[in-house]
């Protein structure tokens, strides 16, 4: 049966591992260590998605629009299996706790574990790209809002950039003396240092 | 806390600055916002012809009009902040440009005032009158080496000797040997002793000259 499954090229261009066309691979596996491996496949295939389509964030809720086109549908949906397969709330649920414990993920507002912003960078590698960013932009030294990080004139690999992963890794990159935070009246901001 | 230690300290300058820069940010927020409401107004437009309201497409339309126009001026508010941030930096980059200057000039000073004007006379007198000096050495020592005169005065040495040696004639014991006598020291008398009489007198002049 195994043989069967082959990697799936979806719409978007990415290319789905073969366990995606396995009906298990989407329900709970009750054997402990069926479920490590199952969790891990799953973590994985999640951040590869996002950084491939750059989704920040996925919710416990996105399950709901999964088969009528919502953003992570090509991964938390399976059209092509007889019956159909979505992955259950709880097994996300689960899944995105795992990410949260392993700092692939922050939960976005704080202390739930529904709703995350992805990291499929990790945090120091963020922290090395932002202060690449500003060292090969000249903006050392300069003032920055947070805005203009993750919203520049010219696009970078930080459009987009949630706020309080842009915050962790700056926060990184201040605890090596790279990095200075000012707060200001309805904004933060930073400064980098070569 | 301690965080707030690392790197240079928050002026007041600083806070201004990231203040106008929120504020830039602000607006381009607002442009976007407009923007959204722009295409929103136009798709309204659309479907109220498609269903043919012209009224209704022709409110949407009015509607857009005006927010082109809020566009229109948050544009201009948008340059003169990203302006006016802008001429901040450049100034910080004025004043900063300006300390190097002056850090350039104060090393500059202290150099200068490490090679003084009158250091500088006394080495170059001291240094114009050892070439003085040496020049007057050369010219003694080539005054003294007049190797003409010098020959001169050897040849009427040689001269005297002979002359010396020949007179003794009386004792007529052994006569072989004042022959051999006489004859030897003509021989060294000529060449090798010149240079040797030459060296000789060379030395004692340069004692002097450094005495003096």
């Amino acid at each position: 049966m195994g043989l069967e499954l082959a990697p799936v090229k979806v719409q978007s261009g990415f290319l789905l591992p073969s366990i995606h066309s396995w009906p298990a691979f989407f329900t709970y596996q009750p054997n402990p260590r069926t479920f490590s491996t199952q969790r891990e496949h799953w973590t994985t295939l999640i951040l590869t998605y996002a950084r491939f389509a750059r989704i920040w964030e996925l919710k416990v809720g996105d399950v709901d629009d999964a088969a009528s086109g919502g953003v992570w549908g090509e991964v938390l949906h399976n059209p092509r299996l007889k019956p159909p397969r979505t992955i259950g709330r709880k097994m996300l649920q689960i899944l995105l706790e795992q990410l949260i414990e392993e700092e692939r993920a922050l939960p976005d507002p704080p202390k739930q574990s529904s709703s995350v912003i992805l990291c499929w960078r990790t945090i120091p590698e963020w922290a090395g790209i932002l202060h690449d960013w500003a060292v090969t932009t000249g903006q050392t030294n300069t003032i920055l809002t947070l805005f203009e990080i993750s919203n520049p004139q010219v696009p970078s690999d930080l459009s987009g950039m949630p706020e309080p992963l842009l915050r962790r890794a700056i926060a990184l990159l201040q605890k090596t003396g790279k990095a200075q935070v000012i707060e200001g009246a309805d904004g933060g901001g930073v400064r980098f240092f070569p | 806390m301690g965080n707030a230690q690392s790197g240079p300290k928050i002026t007041a300058q600083d806070r201004a600055v990231l203040d106008l820069k929120l504020q830039r940010d602000k607006v381009r927020q607002y442009q976007k916002r407009i923007q959204v409401v722009l295409d929103a107004e136009k798709r309204v437009a659309l479907e109220a012809l498609a269903q043919g309201r012209k009224d209704r497409a022709l409110i949407a339309l009015r509607r857009r009009k005006y927010q082109e126009q809020l566009l229109g001026k948050t544009d201009q508010q948008l340059e003169t902040l990203e302006q006016l941030v802008s001429s901040v930096e450049f100034s910080l980059v004025q004043k900063d440009v300006m300390f190097g200057l002056q850090q350039g000039n104060t090393v500059l000073k202290e150099i200068h005032k490490e090679m003084s004007l009158e250091q500088v006379e006394k080495l170059m007198e001291d240094t114009a009158e050892a070439v003085a000096y040496q020049r007057e050495i050369d010219e003694m020592l080539m005054s003294t080496m007049t190797v003409d005169e010098e020959e001169a005065v050897q040849r009427e040495l040689a001269q005297l000797q002979a002359e010396q040696l020949r007179m003794p004639e009386v004792p007529s014991t052994v006569p072989v040997v004042p022959v051999t006598v006489g004859k030897l020291p003509e021989v060294p008398t000529t060449e090798p002793q010149e240079p040797e009489t030459a060296r000789e007198e060379e030395e004692p002049e340069g004692r002097v000259a450094l005495e003096a």
